[in-house]
């Protein structure tokens, strides 16, 4: 079961992180694709300019699955565009 | 242990002319300038350069490279990675405590800068790369190699402008005969061909402005020569006690023999017209090396190809040498790597030892009258080298000369 949010991060690792597509699914780690903390700092700062909202640095860590770094950086995208619209 | 006799053991080289020490070796042998129009440099008013080809970061240095290493550290890494497996070595069994790392760079990742302060303009704050500062300091480099070779010992980088790499082969030297280290990894390694670096020496009035035949725009010591091209690679040498090479079946390529450095404390940018610091710095180095001036069989010019560099060094070792020494400058293929270019050039010089082959100055159409050497030009010249000198000159006046001999 995959979500808008984890398709745009594997979008985004494919063409910004040079991941290959086949290596990654909702269980594999960061790690597993060889992204330490420095890449998922990155990785958030790319999200931040697509998105426009401001992800925290401790959403994700590289021990993290893709799957529920998707799910963490979608419920603050949520959380901001619901407090922008209050 | 100070005077310990040194062994180059391993080189790498990443040049314009290509990718190894061979394809570079043939490359500046052939004499042909690898001057070119950038593509990164259009619209510039200097847009020529001399850039490494085909050199695909992800294939050569490892996945995600390009995002995290600048391009001057993916030169390094793969030149350190071909001397190193030149020199028989192999990291995941040596120990890693006693192998040093010393590498020259002038510059630092230039291009990362570049292009990130264009994001913070453009773009905004927000936008600026996580990976921007280990991108873009220099020591990174040496830092690199150590992560890359699991070489533990002591680890850093030398900046003397274009005397970088040079600077840095003979710090390694100490590291050597102090028995601080009994391996060390050394060179420099620069990839300064950004719009920004070009366009900056190209206001100093330092390059070349023969836009329209950028191939015979590098022409050290002719007299039509107006300026440098700009250049990028990584030369890296393995150094190693020569007894301890030799103890443990190395093949010894040629031994550095001796080293000078000096400052020339006259001007920011332009050589003291005495050549003094220059003068210091050769007989420092030949001293060192136990050699007289009739006793050198080869120079490997810094030879800049600027009206000012060539014409005073060339004074100088004609004061100094006299006649004999068949000299070079291979910048005439490579451009000028600026941080890199002393490590080029004794890996360069190395080459010439084993080979017995003098490669020529390309481009060397007139001598300038004024220039009373022998410069090697045309074709390649067979002579048997035992001893070499390699020249380094920086801006900020700092020179660096080393002696090599043969093994």
């Amino acid at each position: 079961m995959t979500s808008p949010m984890y398709d745009t991060l594997v979008d985004l690792l494919v063409t910004r992180f040079e991941v290959d597509r086949a290596e990654i699914s909702p269980e594999v780690t960061f790690e597993d694709l060889d992204m330490d903390s420095l890449f998922l700092v990155e990785l958030l700062v790319v999200i931040q300019t697509e998105t426009g909202v401001e992800i925290s640095e401790d959403t994700a860590s590289p021990r993290d699955t893709i799957g529920h770094a998707a799910e963490a950086i979608a419920a603050q995208v949520l959380e901001a565009t619901a407090a922008k619209s209050s | 242990m100070n005077d310990a006799s040194i062994a180059v053991t391993g080189l790498g080289l990443v040049t314009a002319a290509g990718i190894g020490a061979e394809a570079s070796w043939a490359g500046v042998c052939s004499g042909v300038s690898t001057a070119a129009h950038a593509p990164a440099l259009a619209g510039l008013p200097v847009d020529i350069a001399c850039t490494v080809p085909d050199f695909s970061a992800n294939k050569l240095v490892g996945r995600r490279s390009s995002l995290s290493h600048d391009r001057f550290v993916q030169l390094a890494i793969v030149a350190a990675r071909e001397a190193v497996a030149d020199a028989g070595l192999d990291p995941d069994t040596w120990d890693g405590a006693r192998v040093g790392v010393v590498v020259g760079c002038g510059l630092g990742g230039v291009s990362t800068w570049e292009q990130q302060h264009r994001k913070l303009m453009e773009t905004g704050a927000t936008s600026v790369s996580a990976l921007l500062i280990p991108m873009l300091v220099p020591n990174m480099v040496a830092g690199h190699l150590a992560m890359d070779l699991k070489a533990t010992g002591p680890n850093f980088v030398t900046a003397t402008a274009c005397a970088s790499g040079a600077t840095a082969i003979g710090t390694a030297l100490s590291l050597l005969r102090d028995d601080v280290c009994d391996v060390v990894i050394t060179g420099g390694a620069e990839a300064g061909v950004s719009p920004l670096i070009v366009t900056g020496f190209a206001q100093m009035g330092a390059l070349s402005r023969r836009l329209d035949d950028p191939g015979a725009a590098s022409r050290p010591f002719d007299v039509d020569r107006d300026g440098f091209v700009v250049g990028e690679g990584s030369g890296i040498l393995v150094l190693e006690r020569e007894a301890d090479a030799r103890a443990r079946g190395a093949k010894v390529r040629a031994k550095v023999a001796g080293y000078g450095a000096s400052a020339d404390a006259f001007h920011m940018t332009q050589p003291d017209p005495e050549g003094r610091g220059v003068k210091q710095a050769t007989r420092m180095a030949m001293t060192a090396a136990g050699v007289g001036p009739d006793d050198v069989d080869h120079v490997n010019a810094h030879g800049t190809s600027t009206p000012l560099n060539d014409q005073t060094e060339a004074a100088v070792l004609r004061d100094l040498l006299g006649h004999r020494a068949a000299v070079t400058s291979t910048k005439g293929v490579v451009g000028h790597t600026l941080g890199a270019a002393g490590a080029i050039e004794a890996a360069l010089t190395v080459l010439t030892i084993e080979n017995s082959t003098v490669p020529p100055t390309a481009n060397l159409a007139n001598q300038d009258p004024k220039v009373e050497l022998d410069i090697v030009t045309g074709a390649p010249r067979a002579q048997r080298t035992e001893v070499a000198l390699s020249n380094s000159f920086g801006f900020g006046g700092q020179n660096a000369v080393l002696v090599f001999t043969s093994a």
